[in-house]
């Protein structure tokens, strides 16, 4: 019997189930793990009472919240403080996060909760758990710049930027740049509300001067607590944006393109297609070569073919000179239009109907029939549908025109939503539609004779 | 498409998951996405209300979902649970919960209950094995057995699992000798296995995947309020059911008809449905099969394709943008594409996992925002699959992984394209992806990097989500999502053109159906249990709609389990929620109590499910041989053997003694007893019918008469008490053959009524703690004859005589206690 004892007892001795909370092996955790176990709960060894009560203490907190019931929530969460002097170690660690979390939540929805008290809560917590300082400091300089209170925000970041705790560890530094950056934003909040003041001044007043100088002082600062958070890898957007904003007021134009060449390109960073409209609005502002905005909004249309800068890529790569830029041009709009959002887009469709003629008129059959190849299996359904022919001549008569165009020139006159539009019968359109009619007939692909 | 001006600043980091050194910035605070950043201050922002966002809450009708259909004539069984798999000894408790298989308990119960099964085997495999026989032994001493009738004897005639069971010399002798040998093989043949298919078992409990993405749809109908649930019904899920419905804003939906069904092949596990460019079509997948139908404008459904996976299909979705293209996943890791002209097409295979290495084989499929890409998706992330580029590349959207901040041990349950183009949408590019913890929204053009995370917290695993169209103009869209043990959560969503799509005020929990509890009438605990278990039975399906009213928004959400019910319930929008208001709770109407009593009765009218596992019935075979020689011993062991030969229990007529009058024990008085009469019936599931029953029948005569039964029927046992001892007087019982066989004999054994009286007598005088222990030493004393004839026997005591018997009657019997000792001896 020793075998057969062995082979069973093995899973409860070594620990067989792999992983803590991972009974399968599978490496995945299951929350609700614990519950399954309760239901078998004969004897041993329980929770303690203390735990037990805190832990359904904590969900009906949390059941309070997902009911919207605020003021249950408070009473219980009264209650739930008394987990901060749990014996368990690893708890009292967590539990300032918990409760800040809650709290917070609870303080910001109450209906009886004002600034005040939330400012008392923060301070509090801030100082339980000095694992948490910077966090809660952050979230509370939030929550006050949300409320309009940019001094007091400010000062709240100004106190963490400079709170240290044991040796900084990598987090803690990031979590520092990032209360500096959200500083350097609250800055450029006064800052852009002082350019509004100093439009509105004279440039021979006295008052001018300082204020000026005030600006000078601001960006200075704002610099030094933006740039430091934008080197760091992640999507930071509003940051950038402003920091751009006043570099380019001091005409640094330099430093202003560094920051969004190296926000854009940075291979460390995700592929944010705002890095990219960033640049190229700032080049298009600098009236910047259109070589060079073409070589952007490339990028960008790797990334985002569905974006509405593509069409504005297309009337750059339309006026460009280089014949790959035209083929280029052609296969933009294809791909614009091969979204579900831009189905509809009725600019698309028109620079596609007259590119199309143009391009067809300029000879260039084989680059239709290459963008065609592709999507001539499901344009057809997707965009050229009976169905659409209909709904489109009810919605947007223009649209209907464009597509029917462009369905004609790519399906040959006998196409279903060709011949349902051109033979519609509207006073305005009349003449649109027979000019519709004489392109296709002259430049489909599509040639009926063959 | 406009993509957001600005994005909400958060941190990127690469690696796996549980990095714990990265701050999570998000902090997973609903009103954290309240906040998003001014572009730039407006003047005078200091003095704006705090409260920009709007709270929207959405109040139920009714404090739980009601049944909408009655239910289904099959019964349900939900199957085994965490007490049937796991060790129940010594449960300690963990911070880090640990499950542990109980193999050994099964493995005993299997040995015992299927002896038949797990040895039978063992048996033949033996005699195929070895050989057994060897030379015949010449010497007249046997000192070797033969095995060979042994080992068939293992197969054959072993009696099924009864320890009790009549064993023969032989296969004793066996199971001394083969102990050993058999246990170790047992063990190593069946162990193995029997982990194996319980960790499955217990695998399969915390996540079934099957009816991920969820089994009931809605189809719109003509008008807005019409449509039709789609969903299957039946003990093995297998018949998909239409129902049509009407919603009527204000009151319960009205269902029109009886439902149409078809009958598949399998189990369905999911049913999708979109109405594309007007043509509504349903996708449905089975374990092995999926299928295509289109609905016609008058809601009939028309077969289009049905497709076979051969290794089991995991997920089915249709394309938003073209009619008829379909998504088919299955376990080998293949992901194909359906299309009208093209027919079928394998778009991406890979049997690993896309970041780290997983072993479910679960795989799922949803399209994007461009037709011609999908995304494929597994327990570790989502990626977006070019089906006209080459196979196998295309872009990460969600890794498990850093990048998210995901947990350690976090993985994907759900995926799911959100981008419905509407009048007013969101943008058409975003996704869900729900894991155990958390629920993110990725915009498919800014791959990677989530655009809101939030921790639903949800008790079990979030397999069913919903997105809905705004309720209004101008509101933000409600996202539903439903774990698997039925909680419902409601979010709502903002976020258009320019702006980051972000949580629009905190979500909120609806009602499940174990919160309907309250509307039913209450009942005996049986067909209580019952109705519970019906009640929190897993959901697999969930459905909602958005019929148009006049003016406070209303939604329509109908869930199903996988006892096949379909509940519904009405929820309206708040109209405006006052800083003080509290919330006003909904309460049960009658008309809501009614129809939940109306279910329930149909429900308890189902016959309960036939237990799996029943107990071993007993090889009697052998037995019968036995009794073979015996003849003409009269009526009794005929009658026994008879009743073994049937296998039926052994009744007092097979044995020919009818039960007298005098025989009846006192607690089992005649035929009208009612409450053992509502006890049978109670566990029978009939109580409440037994009841209805009941006051019929009492209205009529009253009630003065059954008192007057009841007291006569109460002297009446009295009375048999009495006369019992009076027959008994006279025939001290002689052993009989019949006292071999104890348990034929209902009625207890027959005291001489000499001890009852005599004990009455001085028990008067005894106080009543010690009189048990005078009882037994008195009746080790065989007092004969002189007690007069106690007429008034209380009850408690002649049961308390009876429940020492043998003693006595061994006293009785053997006569040989001297007369010396006195009988108040120590008084």
């Amino acid at each position: 019997m020793s075998d057969f004892s062995e082979e069973l007892i093995r899973p409860t001795t070594e620990d067989e189930q792999g992983e803590p909370r991972a009974p399968s092996g599978t490496g995945m955790c299951f929350p609700w793990l614990q519950k399954h176990i309760e239901t078998i709960a004969t004897g041993g060894k329980q929770e303690k009472d203390f735990a037990q009560t805190t832990s359904a203490c904590l969900s009906l907190i949390q059941e309070a919240l997902l009911k919207h019931q605020w003021q249950r929530a408070a009473e219980y969460m009264h209650s739930y403080f008394q987990i901060l002097e749990d014996s368990d170690s690893n708890k009292r660690q967590i539990a300032p996060e918990i409760i800040w979390r809650l709290g917070s939540e609870i303080l910001y929805y109450h209906p009886k909760s004002s600034v005040e008290t939330f400012n008392t809560f923060a301070d509090r917590m801030k100082n339980i758990g000095v694992m948490n300082y910077l966090k809660i400091s952050l979230q509370h300089a939030l929550y006050l710049l949300h409320h309009g209170m940019l001094e007091d925000a400010n000062r709240n970041l100004s106190q963490a930027e400079t709170w240290r705790y044991g040796e900084k560890s990598s987090s803690q530094e990031v979590l520092i740049n990032l209360i500096q950056a959200y500083k350097g934003l609250l800055q450029y909040y006064i800052w852009s509300k002082k350019k509004m003041e100093l439009s509105q001044l004279d440039e021979d007043d006295y008052a001018y001067n300082t204020a000026s100088q005030n600006m000078l002082n601001h960006s200075w600062k704002t610099s030094i607590n933006l740039c430091a958070l934008i080197q760091i890898p992640g999507v930071w957007d509003p940051f950038v944006k402003s920091y751009v904003e006043m570099l380019e007021f001091y005409g640094d134009q330099d430093g202003a393109r560094e920051v969004l060449t190296n926000y854009a390109y940075d291979e460390k960073f995700p592929s944010n297609p705002n890095a990219h409209i960033y640049l190229y609005n700032f080049l298009k502002r600098e009236k910047a070569p259109r070589e060079k905005l073409i070589s952007v909004l490339k990028i960008l249309y790797q990334i985002v073919p569905s974006h509405k800068l593509m069409l504005e890529f297309h009337r750059l790569l339309r006026k460009s000179e280089n014949e790959e830029h035209h083929k280029l041009g052609l296969e933009v709009l294809f791909g614009v239009l091969d979204f579900a959002g831009c189905t509809k887009n009725i600019t698309a469709w028109k620079y596609l109907a007259r590119y199309l003629r143009q391009t067809l008129m300029g000879s260039h059959l084989a680059w239709v029939q290459e963008e065609w190849n592709s999507r001539k299996n499901w344009w057809p359904s997707f965009h050229f549908s009976y169905f659409w022919a209909k709904s489109d001549w009810k919605e947007d008569k223009a649209l209907a025109c464009e597509k029917a165009l462009v369905a004609g020139l790519l399906l040959g006159k006998g196409c279903r939503y060709f011949r349902n539009i051109s033979k519609q019968d509207h006073q305005v359109l009349k003449k649109k539609i027979k000019q519709m009619k004489k392109s296709v007939k002259k430049y489909s692909i599509v040639n009926p004779g063959l | 498409m406009d993509f957001p001006s600005s994005l909400p600043p958060s941190l990127f980091t690469t690696g796996p998951l549980g990095l714990s050194d990265v701050p999570d910035v998000s902090f997973m605070c609903s009103w954290r996405d309240a906040l998003t950043l001014p572009e730039s201050l407006p003047q005078g922002s200091e003095n704006t209300a705090p409260h920009v966002a709007k709270v929207l809450l959405w109040e139920p009708d009714t404090p739980g979902p009601l049944p909408l259909l009655p239910p289904g004539p099959d019964p349900w069984d939900p199957g085994v649970t965490a007490q049937d798999l796991l060790f129940r000894g010594g449960y300690q408790f963990r911070r880090q919960p640990q499950a542990v298989l109980d193999v050994t308990e099964q493995l005993s119960r299997f040995l015992w209950d299927h002896g038949d099964i797990a040895f039978a085997p063992l048996g033949k495999l033996m005699l195929e094995n070895f050989k057994l026989e060897g030379a015949r032994s010449r010497s007249k001493k046997k000192t070797v057995v033969s095995v060979k009738r042994l080992l068939q004897d293992l197969g054959g005639h072993q009696p099924w699992g009864c320890p009790w069971a009549y064993l023969s010399h032989r296969q004793r002798r066996f199971s001394i000798l083969g102990g050993p040998i058999l246990s170790t093989s047992v063990a190593s043949l069946l162990g193995e296995l029997l982990h194996e298919e319980l960790a499955l078992r217990w695998e399969q409990l915390l996540l079934d995947d099957a009816f991920t993405g969820g089994a009931l749809a809605w189809v719109p109908g003509r008008t807005p309020e019409a449509g039709q649930l789609v969903y299957p019904a039946g003990g093995a899920l297998d018949r998909l059911y239409f129902q049509k419905v009407n919603l009527t804003p204000g009151s319960e939906p009205r269902v029109l008809g009886g439902p149409g069904h078809i009958r598949l092949r399998g189990p369905v596990r999911q049913v999708v449905t979109r109405t594309v460019q007007g043509e509504a079509l349903l996708a449905v997948r089975s374990d092995y099969h999926c299928a295509l139908w289109k609905v016609s404008k008058q809601g009939q459904p028309a077969p289009l394709q049905v497709l076979q996976v051969e290794k089991g299909a995991t997920g089915i979705s249709l394309s938003p943008h073209l009619p008829g293209e379909l998504a088919i996943c299955s376990r080998s890791g293949a992901i194909c594409l359906w299309t009208p002209q093209d027919g079928l097409q394998q778009i991406y295979k890979d049997p690993e996992t896309l970041v780290f290495r997983d072993p479910s084989p679960w795989r799922w499929a949803d399209f994007t925002a461009h037709p011609r890409v999908l995304t494929v998706g597994d327990r570790t992330g989502v990626k977006m699959v070019d089906t006209q580029g080459p196979q196998g590349c295309g872009l990460l959207l969600f890794r498990g992984g850093a990048e998210a901040s995901c947990q350690k041990g976090e993985r994907v349950l759900l995926t799911q394209y959100l981008g419905e183009c509407g009048p007013e949408c969101l943008h058409p590019t975003l996704h869900l992806i729900c894991t155990q913890f958390s629920l993110y929204l990725v915009d498919e053009r800014l791959p990677l990097v989530p655009l809101l995370k939030w921790n639903h917290g949800l008790p079990s695993a979030p397999l069913l989500a919903r997105l809905l169209p705004p309720p209004r103009t101008g509101l933000p869209r409600p996202l539903l999502l439903a774990g698997q043990g039925g909680e419902l959560q409601l979010l709502h969503i903002a976020g258009e053109g320019a702006s980051t799509p972000r949580l629009a005020g905190p979500p909120q929990s609806l009602p499940s159906r174990s919160d309907s509890l309250s509307a039913f009438p209450p009942l005996e605990p049986k067909s209580q249990w019952r109705l519970q278990e019906r009640l929190t039975a897993p959901a697999i399906g969930l459905a909602a709609a958005i019929p148009p009213s006049a003016n406070t928004p209303v939604l329509s959400l109908f869930q199903l389990s996988a006892a096949g019910d379909v509940f519904h319930q009405g929820l309206h929008l708040q109209a405006d929620p006052g800083p003080d208001s509290p919330a006003p709770t909904a309460s049960w109407t009658p008309q809501a109590t009614a129809s939940c009593s109306r279910w329930l009765k149909a429900l308890l009218e189902v016959a309960p499910a036939p237990p799996v596992w029943a107990a071993p019935t007993f090889s009697h075979r052998r037995l019968l041989g036995c009794f073979e020689p015996q003849k003409a011993e009269g009526k009794a062991p005929e009658g026994l053997r008879t009743a073994m030969a049937k296998g039926r229990l052994l009744q007092l007529r097979d044995l020919g003694l009818l039960p007298t009058e005098e025989r009846a024990p006192a607690p089992e008085p005649g035929p009208e007893d009612e409450l053992s009469e509502r006890l049978e019936a109670a566990w029978e599931g009939q109580a409440a019918a037994w009841w209805e029953r009941r006051r019929g029948s009492s209205l009529g005569p009253g009630k003065q008469p059954k008192r007057h039964k009841r007291r006569t029927q109460l002297s009446n046992t009295f009375s048999s008490l009495s006369g019992r001892l009076d027959l008994s007087d006279a025939a001290s019982p002689p052993p009989s053959p019949e006292q071999t066989l104890p348990a034929a004999r209902p009625q207890p054994p027959v005291t001489p009524p000499s001890q009852e009286s005599t004990q009455e007598l001085w028990a008067r005088a005894v106080p009543s703690e010690r009189q048990q222990t005078l009882r037994d030493y008195m009746a080790e004393l065989p007092l004969q004859g002189d007690a007069p004839g106690g007429a008034s026997v209380p009850s408690s005591q002649t049961s308390s005589v009876r429940a020492t018997p043998s003693r006595q009657r061994a006293a009785v019997r053997s006569g040989s206690q001297p007369h010396c000792k006195k009988p108040r001896m120590g008084f």
